[in-house]
């Protein structure tokens, strides 16, 4: 995911495995061998379908789940010590608080655990006042929030203390179009502050918005990992054209075509155009979103799994 | 960080519904208590302490189950110990804090219950005494006992279930104070050792009972109730090691 070794990375999971006890004792392997590495000053999207890994890949870096194989370090030291969160802001999914706290008394609260002084708990409170908009709520119970109201305050106690590293599970979730946007806001603002990103969403717009790198994880196992701009400079290219048209094109009404191609048979198509005798009227590049991109390599494991087993399957058949 | 967690944990419960509720009944049935006093055929004033004593140790119970459980159920359930856990706090930091926030909550609550009581038996013409200042302080101790014995059961089970086996134990724990008498029914003597050790699983609750001494004027020397005081804090140690034995194993 990065070339520069000298650099040395704020979260980095080295062939992590772990496996939980489900019902009746069951043993269920949750994560498989997964490694990926966040740099200082990346905002990584962590992507994967429900019950892919994420919140358990979460839980594990918050040190609330324990017993993984493998090595999982926070600022290049392995977890577990809890001094190593004391630079961490972590929003949990569906996050719940204690009720008979108010917003203000919360904060403190946290910001006390966090190590911080009197005067920068003050200032802090009014910085996220600010920022989500909370001064008007500071005295109320959290017991009267709203599902959106309790993710801002969620968000709130994450960036509290000015933390390195952000872990957020599903940051965007109950939000409504204006605090989405909100969100967005903050959340650049606190990349351009220095802080890392590392959060899960299955809002692949807004991903798309805030970060550079992204990690697709699929059950259990990370499919790809790698920096957003290459992933959409693979993006295919689409030629419309007139004329005779090539094989592979598609015809469409007036005599016009279209061939859609990936970005590494550019040349190729350009010469079977130029063979065929066709006239090419537009070239262009696709908008490839995020959203489908993640769509898309996750079916296409699905089926390489499905046709691994059903080869499996029938190996199995086939034996005496 | 314990302090922390301690305080924090101390305003949740004292503003908690369940144990705000609790302390109004007790009121309720305070203020009712005089009543069995007046129809009772021995000694209304007698009667009056006992009725009102014996309730602060039933309903100090209630309070103590009730918020013990519901104090790492939540936590776990809804998840609310992620944010604080996220933060450098240890887990064992985190449980002895929660324990002495709740133990602290239910001492404010049995100290207001006893000058409560004191108050209401002055104004009703009853006898106040130290050993009945003594009887109330031993049960506040017995009330924190029950507070670590909940906290126990609720890590390593549901809170329903949490909640019946520390009201078992509670009727276990006083049920031990008896068992001295009940021993001498016993022939075998392999048979007294192994139910006396058996007995010693279960912290002798009866110990804290000097209540039902204190009604009738009966002094406790200073010796008895150091021991027992002891006795008292050796056991909340013990049960709230063994909850941090068991949620610092604890998948979140």
């Amino acid at each position: 995911m990065h070339d520069d070794q000298a650099v040395q990375p704020v979260l980095s999971f080295r062939e992590v495995s772990f496996t939980y006890r489900g019902d009746w004792m069951q043993r269920i392997t949750a994560l498989r061998e997964v490694s990926f590495t966040i740099l200082p000053g990346q905002a990584c999207g962590f992507l994967g379908a429900n019950g892919a890994g994420k919140s358990t890949s979460i839980k594990l870096i918050m040190g609330l789940l324990h017993g993984h194989s493998g090595d999982i370090r926070l600022f290049d030291r392995p977890i577990g010590p809890p001094e190593l969160r004391r630079t961490v802001g972590y929003l949990p999914e569906q996050p719940f608080f204690y009720e008979n706290l108010s917003v203000e008394e919360y904060l403190r609260y946290l910001g006390r655990l966090s190590g911080l002084d009197g005067p920068r708990i003050r200032s802090a409170c009014e910085r996220v006042y600010e920022e989500l908009d909370l001064g008007d709520l500071r005295r109320r119970f959290l017991r009267s929030f709203s599902k959106g109201m309790r993710q801002r305050f969620g968000l709130a106690q994450a960036i509290f203390a000015g933390p390195d590293l952000l872990v957020l599970d599903e940051p965007f979730s109950g939000l409504d179009p204006l605090w989405r946007s909100r969100f967005r806001e903050i959340l650049l603002a606190e990349r351009s502050r220095g802080a890392t990103l590392f959060f899960s969403s299955h809002i692949l717009s807004d991903v798309e918005d805030i970060c550079d790198h992204y990690v697709i994880i699929d059950h259990g196992q990370v499919l790809e990992a790698g920096e957003l701009s290459g992933l959409f400079a693979q993006a295919p290219v689409q030629m419309v054209g007139e004329g005779p048209a090539p094989a592979e094109a598609e015809l469409l009404s007036g005599g016009h075509w279209r061939w859609i191609f990936p970005e590494q048979r550019r040349t190729v198509a350009l010469r079977t155009v130029q063979e065929c005798g066709g006239s090419i009227l537009r070239l262009e590049r696709q908008r490839q979103a995020l959203e489908d991109y993640f769509v898309n390599r996750v079916r296409s494991s699905h089926k390489a799994g499905q046709a691994l087993h059903a080869s499996d399957d029938d190996n199995g058949e086939a034996a005496p | 960080m314990i302090p922390i967690v301690a305080f924090a944990t101390w305003r949740e419960c004292l503003r908690s519904r369940s144990f705000l509720g609790l302390l109004a009944l007790f009121i309720v049935f305070m203020a009712l208590s005089r009543l069995i006093g007046w129809i009772s055929a021995t000694d209304g004033d007698i009667v009056t302490t006992d009725v009102v004593f014996s309730l602060q140790s039933i309903i100090g119970v209630l309070v103590a189950v009730a918020t013990g459980t519901a104090l790492m159920h939540v936590e776990i359930q809804q998840c609310t110990l992620y944010t604080v856990l996220s933060r450098p706090v240890a887990r064992w930091h985190f449980v002895v804090g929660k324990f002495l926030g709740l133990a602290l909550a239910l001492l404010c609550g049995q100290l207001t219950m006893l000058v409560l009581s004191l108050l209401y038996l002055a104004l009703t013409g009853a006898t106040v005494s130290w050993p009945l200042v003594l009887a109330g302080l031993l049960t506040a101790q017995e009330i924190i006992i029950m507070a670590a014995i909940s906290l126990t059961w609720t890590t390593l089970s549901t809170p329903l279930l949490a909640a019946a086996l520390s009201l078992a134990t509670y009727a276990l724990g006083h049920a031990v104070h008896e068992l001295p008498s009940f021993l001498t029914y016993v022939r075998a003597s392999w048979g007294q050792e192994m139910i006396a050790w058996a007995a010693s699983l279960v912290p002798n609750l009866g110990r804290f009972a000097y209540r039902n001494q204190a009604v009738y004027g009966q002094e406790l020397a200073i010796g008895d109730a150091l021991q027992t005081v002891i006795y008292g804090l050796l056991w909340i140690a013990l049960l709230v090691t063994i909850t941090v034995a068991v949620f610092r194993r604890r998948q979140l």
